[in-house]
């Protein structure tokens, strides 16, 4: 509180009382996560309110990002790291940071307003004019210049981090990969940046310094040019390559001035030794001769126009954030146009997700309400109240579901995909290996917008971006998204039966995907609305009863598998399933295996005792699932349903949450096959206390081979062991 | 041209040196800000970082390099620099811990310890203190740490910042008695304050300065641990381990088992861990509604369990909850999937607890 007040003081303008409803406001907000949480959430809010949900009077003049400490995974040392030298920078040039505060797990960071916002936001109606360039590179200079001589490198400029404020003021701003050199005349080695801004010796990993900047200036105001930096088009993979080996890229065309394009022949010299310096640039006649800042008024306004004449226009940007969030675990090859297709529709899981993954919960819950009676009877420890463990690990899947496919953020709220695009950003200084380095995750970032923005140029509303209006009742009311009410409860009244368990584990694992996909892939507008109709419908009745909805799901394959024809088609007898089927029924499988209901033992066991057809459950949904949205008139959809099911599973090999429970399922092989066959020894060895007590000793083994180490150490230093 | 320019230089080493002198003492006396002063302050500052460390365009001179810190340390214009530099202005607070860092690195060519620094460890231990109490103040938190990091290289530094004594006596380390226990009143102990009640990034700095003068110099701290189990102890799990603050707490359990684990400090861990309130404290920690808190804490609940010479303290509470234990272990942040060690850590408790004894059996050596 004392923290809040702080804020106060330094903004001299909110009166006490404001700061707090704010920060309410704020809360009772939907602040979505992203993987790391840490510069995932970034919302503005202000006067120009041109996404759906920005805007929020009651903050004012503040940018309040928020970092989740649970769900990062950088080291809280590198988040403070960052905080500290966001702290130290004092310039009219870079975006200021307020200050931070910690509530509850969440570090909250704020820094000053800017409502012009990015430059790369300022770009989508089209590329700045030489002259507004012109400014834009002074003033960027300017904060180079200071950032620089306090010994600090940024190593991201590019038009995402370039921000406008309302005024016209250029800030530089996002500092999660800056550098602090400890001595001015120091060099870095780490591998960092934007693959398609990135100077050449920092990706030869040669050793750099200021000068990197510089390049990436230069980049950066051929992608204000030109509406994209160079080689946009090609995979930042390669990029990569090209970069070091191509000779630098020069500014083309006759509508530009010959300071121009010596400016930027400056910029980007390769050999970073006789690249201009920040001092050296601002003498030049292309900056000297730039005008005032108020010029890029101009552009602040022609995007606010821009957002106002073609309102849907925004929407796509709506639907970026998704993509983003999808595009790392996507295949390479695949994301970028699967996952726009998807985004479509794809919108809204976290209710869906946080059922399905609520309802095993409920046998953790027994666990850990025994655990809450755990006595400690040597001395008392005090009630634990109700502390309510399982309701973390609840809390924890909901977020990681709501990354995964949740809407993301309101268009004209750049700095939020500004900090998405950093989620997977390295914390200062760490060595990243060429693969695995943050960058290579950013890029994937990077294509979406680039592909989108050059799609969006040329073709100011393609079909696939054009999102139906009626596509809204797909995407949940942000009041779905909000985690920081909770939880709806509704469903929690529902006995859990196990046939309740199969019917939701059908709709989130099989039905509401194949809605979605189908939705996305049905050409006409009426048919889409059909279609999501009767999802809505299903949706409804998965919340309602998901008992009666897997009855009713088992009733239609019965009577699909009692009409032979029907059967055939739909490929529903089992044994002599053809090849291509087989495999799709595999992988359905692993699919299927990913999923909560067993996540614990337990809840398998009880449904193994009395499901009436335990073995066809698993297989036979995913097959049943296509002809439910649309029959055989359709194939083409059911196709590209399942081709999309497959690309889902790869997405799903890189998903951690999904792994656990292959590894989990690899281990239960043997019991699998004994589940079928014999239930009672299958009983018998899931009812011992701890489950991995089955092959123990191996683990034990291993153990001891993985903590030999320690263990040894310990039993040495404890003589008598 | 270059001779013209050191001694036009060296000349105005002296004069730059005296003037902040001045210019300090008026601060320190003056109550209000007085914006001519910061602001000529803030010049000679910045002037004396760049000799210090030249700029991107110009090179530093040995020479002047040498004489400016030769007249800093002669004028004491440290300890001023120290007491006041939440007086100074923003940048200037900056130029200062440059002026700082420099200075305690500093070297002389062939000469292999840091001049500058030994000076203040031998003569001016004050200096070190007053930067520690740079932590009372957000605008000097961040500068002080900063230094103080950098110090904390040398175990020299450590140590009196560890047996600091508020009497205020210049302490000499060779006259430390390690086993004469802490009055608790020194600079040390007033860390667990900073990192509880200070604002986040004051909190957050000065937790990475305890963690330096914990975990640098071992067998020092090992020592000193010995000597203040109980008083360390005793505020370690009340203010720092039950923090209202999440990050103060989540840190600090992490870094009690960095402390416990490691090697040197063996005679710690084993009273620790031989504490049946301790092992409450900790098992309490995983049952928390925050992961990474279950996370942090389960690294310092192995080591109870791991211990092959359990107090009867420790056994009794461990044997009286093994049912419960063995029922929550397993499912106990079983979404971890992806780390492999702490499966197998998680494996090896639970077959660790389910070998307990029936009853307590006393451990052979009851030390």
């Amino acid at each position: 509180m004392a923290e809040g007040y702080q804020v106060l003081e330094e903004l001299g303008s909110m009166e006490p009382d404001t700061l707090e409803e704010t920060r309410a406001d704020v809360d009772r907000r939907e602040f979505r996560e992203s993987v790391q949480g840490h510069r995932a959430s970034h919302r503005r809010s202000g006067r120009n309110q041109t996404g759906p949900f920005v805007g929020h009077a009651a903050v004012r003049r503040l940018t309040m990002s928020q970092i989740d400490l649970e769900e990062t995974n950088d080291e809280l040392s590198d988040i403070q790291a960052e905080i500290a030298l966001l702290g130290t920078c004092h310039s009219p040039y870079v975006a200021q940071y307020i200050t931070s505060f910690v509530k509850g797990v969440k570090l909250w960071i704020v820094m000053e307003y800017l409502g012009g916002g990015s430059c790369l936001d300022l770009l989508k109606p089209g590329p700045f004019s030489e002259a507004h360039i012109a400014i834009i590179m002074r003033e960027l200079l300017f904060g180079l210049e200071y950032l620089h001589s306090t010994g600090k490198i940024h190593r991201d400029i590019k038009a995402a981090n370039t921000l406008l404020s309302d005024s016209g003021k250029v800030k530089l701003a996002d500092f999660g990969v800056a550098a602090q050199l400890i001595n001015i005349k120091s060099q870095r080695m780490t591998f960092v940046g934007t693959p398609f801004w990135m100077a050449p010796e920092v990706i030869q990993e040669a050793g750099y310094d200021f000068k990197a900047d510089i390049w990436s200036l230069g980049i950066t105001a051929l992608e204000m040019a030109n509406g994209e930096p160079p080689n946009a088009g090609i995979h930042p993979m390669k990029v990569l390559f090209n970069i070091p080996k191509d000779p630098a890229p020069r500014l083309e065309g006759d509508k530009w001035s010959r300071d121009f394009k010596d400016f930027i022949a400056q910029c980007l010299v390769k050999a970073p030794e006789k690249r201009a310096s920040a001092r050296e640039l601002l003498r030049h006649r292309f900056v000297q001769r730039a005008g005032k800042i108020e010029a890029l008024r101009e552009l602040i306004e022609r995007k606010q126009l821009y957002d106002t004449q073609d309102n849907h226009v925004s929407h796509p940007k709506y639907y970026e954030e998704t993509m983003v969030d999808l595009s790392p675990r996507s295949d390479e090859d695949e994301w970028v146009f699967d996952t726009i297709k998807k985004a479509t529709i794809a919108p809204r899981p976290p209710l869906k997700r946080r059922k399905t993954s609520r309802i095993p919960s409920s046998d953790t819950e027994s666990v850990d309400s025994m655990m809450e009676r755990m006595d400690l009877n040597a001395g008392p420890l005090g009630t634990p109240g109700n502390s309510p463990a399982p309701e973390t690990r609840r809390r924890t899947s909901i977020r990681k579901s709501s990354v995964a496919t949740a809407i993301r953020v309101p268009s004209g709220s750049t700095p939020t995909a500004r900090r998405i695009s950093n989620h997977i950003k390295q914390p200062l200084g760490v060595d990243l290996s060429f693969g695995n380095s943050p960058s290579t995750v950013r890029h994937f970032k990077r294509v979406s917008s680039g592909d989108k923005r050059q799609a969006l140029s040329s073709n100011p509303a393609p079909n696939s971006f054009h999102p139906n209006p009626h596509a809204r009742t797909f995407r949940p009311t942000p009041k779905t998204n909000d985690e920081n009410e909770p939880p709806a409860t509704d469903y929690s009244t529902t006995p859990v039966t196990k046939d309740a368990l199969y019917g939701r584990r059908a709709y989130s694992k099989v039905l509401d995907s194949v809605f979605q996909e189908a939705h996305a892939d049905s050409a006409s507008s009426q048919q889409r609305d059909a279609l999501a109709e009767v999802a809505q419908a299903w949706e409804y009745l998965d919340e309602v009863d998901p008992q009666g909805e897997f009855l009713l799901l088992k009733a239609m394959v019965e009577r699909l598998k009692g009409d032979e024809k029907l059967a055939t088609a739909l490929g529903l007898n089992v044994s002599p399933a053809p090849t291509p089927l087989k495999q799709r029924t595999r992988s359905g499988e692993g699919s299927l295996g990913g999923s909560t209901v067993y996540g614990t033992g337990s809840t398998r066991v009880r449904s193994s005792m009395s499901c009436t057809d335990p073995q066809s459950i698993p297989r036979k949904s995913p097959d049943v699932s296509p002809p439910m949205p649309s029959p055989s008139s359709r194939p083409a959809s059911a196709a590209s349903a399942s081709s999309s099911k497959g690309s889902r599973l790869i997405l799903a090999q890189n998903n951690p949450h999904l792994k656990s429970h292959r590894r989990r399922q690899s281990a239960y092989v043997g019991g699998e096959k004994i589940w079928g066959a014999d239930k009672h020894g299958d009983i018998d060895e899931k009812r011992l206390p701890g489950r991995v007590e089955k092959g123990m000793e191996q683990q034990g083994l291993l153990a001891d081979i993985l903590y030999g180490q320690w263990i040894n150490g310990l039993k040495s230093r404890w003589p008598l062991a | 041209m270059a001779s013209f320019f050191f001694r036009n230089k060296s000349k105005n080493n002296v004069d730059l040196v005296t003037s902040t002198k001045q210019l300090l003492l008026k601060l320190t006396e003056d109550q209000k800000p007085i914006p001519k002063i910061e602001e000529e302050l803030a010049k000679n500052l910045q002037q004396m970082k760049t000799i210090l460390q030249g700029t991107p365009d110009a090179e530093v001179s040995p020479e002047s390099v040498h004489q400016l810190l030769a007249l800093i340390v002669e004028e004491d214009l440290l300890y001023l620099l120290a007491n006041n530099i939440h007086k100074l202005l923003f940048e200037s607070r900056k130029d200062a811990q440059v002026i700082f860092s420099t200075a305690f690195r500093y070297k002389p060519p062939g000469i292999a310890e840091p001049q500058v620094l030994n000076h203040v460890i031998r003569r001016r231990p004050e200096i070190l203190i007053a930067l520690c109490r740079g932590y009372d103040r957000r605008e000097s938190a961040m500068p002080c740490g900063g230094i103080l990091r950098e110090a904390l290289k040398y175990d020299a530094v450590a140590a009196l910042i560890l047996y600091d004594e508020p009497d205020g006596k210049t302490r000499d380390l060779e006259s430390v008695n390690p086993n004469i226990p802490s009055s608790g009143e020194g600079v040390f102990w007033r860390f667990f304050e900073w990192i509880d009640k200070g604002a986040f990034e004051v909190s957050a700095d000065a937790f990475n300065t305890f963690r330096d003068i914990l975990t640098k110099h071992k067998p020092l701290v090992a020592t000193y641990l010995q000597t203040n189990f109980d008083m360390f102890f005793e505020k370690y799990n009340t203010i720092l381990i039950q923090s209202e603050s999440y990050v103060t707490k989540r840190q600090s359990i992490k870094l009690l088992g960095e402390i416990l684990l490691d090697r040197a400090n063996y005679n710690v861990m084993t009273t620790y861990v031989d504490s049946g309130e301790h092992l409450k404290i900790i098992m309490k920690l995983l049952r928390d509604d925050r992961r990474m808190i279950n996370y942090e804490g389960f690294h310092v609940f192995k080591v109870f369990v791991a211990n092959p010479n359990k107090s009867v303290a420790v056994q009794r509470i461990l044997i009286s909850n093994r049912d419960k234990l063995l029922r929550f272990l397993p499912t106990f942040l079983d979404d971890r999937t992806e780390d492999e060690q702490f499966i197998d850590e998680k494996s090896f408790l639970i077959r660790q607890i389910e070998q307990l004894p029936p009853a307590p059996i006393p451990p052979p050596t009851a030390a």
